[in-house]
C-alpha cells in the first residue's frame, strides 16, 4: 500500500502545474533571500576591511610623525596634539575593535542592521554609555530585511500548509474517500503515510534548491559542514512541525476550507502573535529602567566628579604610590586629573550601565525558557544563532569591546602617571583586539523534532481512542 | 436588489460560527493591544516630565562656570510622545528618544527601545497598528473570501442569472456586507480611542482631526483589500483557491513587499556607518575654524580680518573677549559642516522614500503604513523634525553662551566664569510638532497613491462583475 501511495502521490505532485510554479518560486525566493544576505556580509565585511586599512596608514603615519619628533623635526600639529602625549594616541590612533561576519552571516539579519560592528575605543572624548547602534533607517529597521530566515520561519509553512490543509477532506469532499476504506489500511495511516510522503519530497526540494542556491551565491555551504548540517536539522524539524499541525488538523478539523482556516490561524498564533506576546511579557516582567532617568543621574555624577576634579586626583595618586615613586618631575597637568576624574566617573557609573545589561540578561533568559511555546521563536533565535546574529551575540561583542576599552586605556595609565612620553618604539605594543565568537550549539533541531514527533503521537493516540467514524461524517 | 444582498449577507454571515469568533478574536486581542499601549504611553509621558525638569534643573543650578564649559556641559532634548501614538507607534521604538545638545558636536538621537530588547522584538509587538494593518485585512479575507464562489459552488449562480439580476447590484450588495462589519469596528476602536486619548492629562495636544484623517486612512485601506478579496472571489471557481490567492495577496502586500523595498532601497541608497559619517564630518570640520585652535591659519587669518575690521592693532583692544567670538565662529563653521552631512543623509533618506512609494505599487500596505505614522507623528520624518529642531537649538544656544563669554569678559581670561543664575536664561528647548496640513501636504504622493488603489480597485471589481 504505501508503495502504490507513493508513486501516486510523486505523479499527482509532478503533474500539477500549480506545484510547479511554487517550486520555481520556491528556488526565485530562496535566491533572492540569500542575495540579499550575502549583500549585506560584504558590506559588512567591506565597511571593517576598509577600517582598518585606515587604521593601518594611521599607524604609519604616527610612526613617522613620531620618528621625526625624536630627531627634532618640525611637525605640523599643533602643540595640543602632538602623539608624544599618550593620551593623544589613545584618543587619535585608536584601534578597531571589530565584529567579522560569520560563516552563515547570510542566514539572517538578527540584530546585525541595528549595531555597528566595529568600534574604535579612545582614551577620552567617547560617550560615557558607549552607543553599539548603527545609523540605519528606523523604516528599514521597522520592516526588516527579507532573508533566509524570514523565507523559512514566515513564508515555508505557508506553503505546506497550502500542501496539506485538504490531504482527507479531499478525498472526502470528492467522494473517493469511501473507495479508499475498501483498502487494507487504517485512516489514520493512510493520512500519515500521505503527509510524510509530501513531507518526504517537499524536504528534498527544500534542502536542494536551499543548497544550489547556496552555492550559485558564492558562499561555499561544505565549508563549514557542522553549521549546514545544523541548517538542514532545523529546516526539516520546523517543516516536520508544520506537517505534524496538518496531520492533526486533517484528522478533526471536517471540511477543506475549515482546515485551511483552522492552519492559517495556526500560522498567525505561532509566527505572529506568541512571538510578540512573549516579548512584550518579557519586557513587562523584567522592565528596562528608563533611559532618560539614566541620562539624569548620570548628569548629576558627571557635575560631581567634574567639580572634584583635583580631589579626585589627589586621592587616586594616593592609593597608586607607584606613581608617585616612578615619576621624578612629578608634574600635574590637564590630563591627570581629567583622565582619572573621568575613570572613576566609568566606575561610579557601572552599577546603573550593568543594570541595564542584566534586564536584558533576564529578558533573554525568558524569551530561552519560553521559546519552545512557538517552534517559529525556536527556530528564529537558532538560525540568528547559527548566523551569529543573534542579540547573545551582540552581547557578547559589546562586553569584549568594552574589556578592551578598558585595556586601551589602562594601558596609558603609566604613561600618563609616570609623565614619560609616547615613543616609537611603543607602537608595536599598542593592544588590538581579537573577537571571540561564541560557540554555536543548539538544540533546537532536535527540540523541533521532538515536537513535530509529539504531536504526530498525540494525533494517533487520541484518534484511536475516539469512537467517532471519520469516514461517514 | 442591494439592500436585499446585503441583509442577506450580513444575516449570514451573523449566523457563521467562524465569522463570530474571529470577530471575537479581533476584538480581544485590540482590547490587550491598547490596554498595552496606553500603559506604555502613560508611563514614557511621565518619564518624560520627570528627565525634562530633572535635566533643566542640572543645567540651571550648575553653579559659577565658563559658559564655554557650560556648552561643554551641555543639555538633553527629550523627544515627547504624542497622543496618536497609542494608535500607531510607528518608527518610534527604533529611533533614539534623546539627543545630546553641546558645543562643537551635533550628536544623533540615543537609546532606541528596541536596542535595549532581544531578538524577538523583530517579530513586532502586539499593538493597535499590528491589528489594524495586519490583522484586520487578514478578516477581510476571512469573511469575504467564498462571498461569490460560494454562489458558484451551491449552484445558486445559476438560478440568479436565470432571474437576471444586475450582477454589479449583487456585488454592490455583497460588497457593502462585507465592509459594513469592518467599517463598524474601525469607527468604534478610533472613537473609543479618541474618547480614552482626550480624558488623558495633555489632551492640549490631541486632536480629533488628526484622528479623523487616520480613521479615513485605515477606512480606504479596508476598502481597497474588501475590492482585491472580491475580485478574487469573483475570478476564482472554488473557495479554497480564492483564500489561498487573497492570502498571497495579504502576505506579498504586507509582509514580504516591505521587507523586498528595505533590501532594494538600501541597496540604491545606502546609509554611511556612523563611522564613516563620523570621519566625513571631522575631515570637513578640520578644514575650516576650531574655536580652540588659535594657532591655525584660520585662525590668524580671522584674527587679522578682525583687527582690521575695527582698526586696532591688538586682540586685547577689541571691544569683547575675542576667545568667544572665535569661539563662536568655529561654531559657526562646525554647524555648516553638520548642515551639509545631515543634508546628504536627508537626501539618502528621501530617495529611499521614493523607492517605497514606487514599490507602493505593489502593495497598498506601504502608503497606508507611511500615513498612518506620520499623521501619528511617529515616522521617520516626525523623526527628523525633531533632530533637526534641537540642532536648531543646540546652534541658538551656543550663540548665547559664546556671546555671554565674548561680551563680558576679557581676552585671554579662560578664568572668567558666569554668575550662577545665568544659566537660567538661557530658554528651554521647546519642540512643536509638524500640524496635520504641513504632513498632509509632504505626504500627497501617498494620499495619491491610495487614491489610486481605490479607484483602480473599485474599477476592476466594476470589470469583472460585467464578466462573472
Amino acid at each position: 500500500m504505501f508503495k502504490s501511495n507513493f508513486i501516486y502521490e510523486l505523479k499527482q505532485l509532478l503533474r500539477s502545474n500549480w506545484l510547479l510554479l511554487l517550486s520555481i518560486c520556491l528556488i526565485f525566493i530562496f535566491g533572492f533571500a540569500t542575495y540579499n544576505g550575502t549583500e549585506k556580509v560584504e558590506e559588512r565585511e567591506a565597511i571593517i576591511a576598509f577600517a582598518k586599512a585606515e587604521t593601518q596608514e594611521n599607524e604609519t603615519v604616527l610612526i613617522k610623525t613620531l620618528d621625526s619628533l625624536e630627531q627634532g623635526l618640525e611637525v605640523s600639529l599643533p602643540s595640543y596634539r602632538l602623539p608624544t602625549d599618550p593620551i593623544i594616541v589613545g584618543k587619535d590612533f585608536p584601534q578597531v575593535a571589530a565584529m567579522p561576519a560569520g560563516d552563515f552571516a547570510f542566514l539572517a539579519t538578527g540584530q546585525s542592521d541595528l549595531f555597528s560592528h566595529y568600534k574604535k575605543p579612545v582614551t577620552y572624548g567617547g560617550r560615557m554609555i558607549e552607543d553599539f547602534t548603527e545609523m540605519t533607517s528606523p523604516v528599514q529597521l521597522l520592516f526588516g530585511s527579507f532573508d533566509l530566515g524570514f523565507v523559512i520561519v514566515f513564508l515555508l509553512p505557508l506553503l505546506i500548509i497550502a500542501l496539506s490543509y485538504n490531504v482527507l477532506s479531499a478525498e472526502k469532499e470528492s467522494g473517493t474517500l469511501r473507495l479508499l476504506a475498501a483498502q487494507p489500511i487504517g485512516i489514520r495511516n493512510w493520512v500519515l503515510q500521505k503527509l510524510l510522503i509530501r513531507f518526504f519530497l517537499l524536504s528534498v526540494h527544500v534542502l536542494v534548491s536551499l543548497t544550489v542556491v547556496l552555492l550559485v551565491f558564492g558562499t561555499n555551504p561544505f565549508g563549514n559542514l557542522g553549521g549546514l548540517l545544523s541548517l538542514y536539522g532545523l529546516v526539516i524539524g520546523y517543516m516536520l512541525f508544520w506537517f505534524a499541525l496538518a496531520f492533526l488538523v486533517n484528522l478533526w478539523v471536517g471540511s477543506s476550507a475549515k482546515n485551511a482556516l483552522a492552519m492559517l490561524g495556526l500560522w498567525i498564533g505561532f509566527v505572529l502573535l506568541v512571538p510578540s506576546i512573549l516579548n512584550q511579557m518579557g519586557t513587562a516582567l523584567y522592565p528596562m529602567p528608563s533611559r532618560t532617568l539614566m541620562i539624569n543621574d548620570l548628569r548629576a555624577m558627571k557635575a560631581d566628579v567634574v567639580q572634584r576634579q583635583d580631589e579626585i586626583l589627589d586621592g587616586f595618586l594616593r592609593d597608586h604610590p607607584e606613581y608617585a615613586i616612578n615619576d621624578t618631575t612629578q608634574t600635574r597637568n590637564f590630563w591627570h586629573s581629567y583622565i582619572t576624574s573621568l575613570n572613576l566617573l566609568r566606575e561610579e557609573a557601572k552599577p546603573i550601565i550593568d543594570n541595564y545589561d542584566r534586564q536584558l540578561k533576564n529578558q533573554q533568559d525568558w524569551v530561552n525558557t519560553y521559546k519552545w511555546l512557538s517552534p517559529s521563536v525556536t527556530l528564529q533565535e537558532a538560525l540568528n544563532k547559527l548566523a551569529g546574529n543573534a542579540s547573545s551575540d551582540y552581547e557578547n561583542y559589546r562586553k569584549q569591546v568594552l574589556l578592551f576599552s578598558e585595556e586601551w586605556r589602562d594601558h596609558f595609565s603609566p604613561f600618563l602617571y609616570n609623565n614619560t612620553a609616547f615613543a616609537k618604539a611603543d607602537v608595536a605594543n599598542l593592544p588590538t583586539f581579537e573577537y571571540k565568537k561564541s560557540e554555536y550549539r543548539s538544540l533546537a533541531p532536535l527540540v523541533l523534532l521532538l515536537i513535530a514527533t509529539g504531536l504526530f503521537g498525540f494525533g494517533f493516540l487520541v484518534s484511536s481512542t475516539s469512537k467517532s467514524n471519520i469516514i461517514t461524517i | 436588489m442591494i439592500s436585499k444582498t446585503f441583509f442577506k449577507e450580513t444575516k449570514e454571515l451573523l449566523r457563521e460560527g467562524r465569522v463570530r469568533i474571529s470577530i471575537v478574536i479581533v476584538l480581544l486581542l485590540l482590547g490587550i493591544a491598547v490596554w498595552i499601549s496606553a500603559k506604555q504611553y502613560e508611563n514614557t509621558n511621565d518619564r518624560y516630565a520627570a528627565a525634562k525638569t530633572t535635566e533643566r534643573a542640572v543645567w540651571d543650578g550648575q553653579g559659577a562656570e565658563n559658559p564655554h564649559s557650560a556648552a561643554h556641559f551641555g543639555t538633553y532634548a527629550f523627544k515627547p510622545k504624542y497622543p496618536l501614538s497609542l494608535v500607531d507607534q510607528g518608527v518610534d521604538k527604533y529611533a533614539g528618544t534623546s539627543i545630546f545638545l553641546e558645543a562643537h558636536n551635533r550628536n544623533d538621537a540615543q537609546f532606541s527601545a528596541a536596542a535595549d530588547q532581544t531578538g524577538l522584538a523583530r517579530f513586532g509587538d502586539l499593538t493597535p497598528d499590528f491589528i489594524l494593518l495586519f490583522i484586520i485585512p487578514l478578516l477581510i479575507i476571512l469573511l469575504g473570501y467564498n462571498s461569490l464562489t460560494k454562489e458558484r459552488e451551491m449552484g445558486t449562480l445559476a438560478l440568479l442569472k436565470s432571474q437576471g439580476i444586475s450582477f454589479w447590484k449583487m456585488i454592490l450588495g455583497k460588497w457593502t456586507a462585507l465592509f459594513m462589519p469592518i467599517l463598524i469596528i474601525t469607527v468604534v476602536l478610533f472613537l473609543i480611542a479618541g474618547m480614552v486619548l482626550s480624558s488623558l492629562e495633555d489632551y492640549g495636544v490631541f486632536s480629533w482631526s488628526a484622528l479623523l484623517v487616520m480613521c479615513l486612512i485605515y477606512i480606504v485601506y479596508y476598502a481597497v483589500f474588501t475590492n482585491l478579496v472580491l475580485i478574487i472571489s469573483a475570478l476564482t471557481q472554488k473557495s479554497g483557491v480564492s483564500l489561498v490567492i487573497s492570502l498571497s495577496v495579504w502576505i506579498i502586500a504586507c509582509l514580504a513587499t516591505p521587507k523586498m523595498a528595505t533590501n532594494i532601497a538600501n541597496k540604491q541608497h545606502p546609509y554611511p556607518t556612523a563611522q564613516e559619517f563620523a570621519v566625513d564630518i571631522a575631515k570637513d570640520k578640520e578644514k575650516g575654524l576650531d574655536g580652540h585652535n588659535h594657532w591655525s591659519e584660520e585662525s590668524k587669518k580671522l584674527e587679522q580680518d578682525v583687527l582690521a575690521e575695527y582698526g586696532v592693532d591688538s586682540l586685547s583692544q577689541l571691544p569683547f573677549n575675542f576667545d568667544g567670538y572665535r569661539m563662536q565662529k568655529g561654531e559657526e563653521h562646525a554647524a555648516e559642516v553638520y548642515f551639509k552631512h545631515y543634508k546628504l543623509l536627508k537626501d539618502q533618506y528621501e530617495k529611499q522614500t521614493n523607492v517605497y512609494q514606487s514599490l507602493a505599487v505593489l502593495s497598498p500596505y506601504l502608503p497606508t503604513r507611511f500615513m498612518s505614522m506620520a499623521v501619528a507623528h511617529t515616522d521617520y520624518g516626525a523623526h527628523w523634525d525633531f533632530s533637526d529642531s534641537a540642532e536648531n537649538y543646540r546652534v541658538a544656544a551656543q550663540k548665547f553662551l559664546n556671546d555671554h563669554f565674548a561680551e563680558n569678559s576679557s581676552y585671554g581670561d579662560w578664568e572668567w566664569q558666569a554668575d550662577a543664575d545665568f544659566w537660567q536664561e538661557l530658554p528651554p528647548f521647546e519642540y512643536e510638532p509638524r500640524t496635520l496640513q504641513s504632513t498632509l501636504q509632504t505626504h500627497q504622493g501617498n494620499l495619491g497613491i491610495m487614491g489610486g488603489w481605490l479607484l483602480l480597485s473599485f474599477g476592476g471589481l466594476f470589470l469583472t462583475s460585467k464578466r462573472f
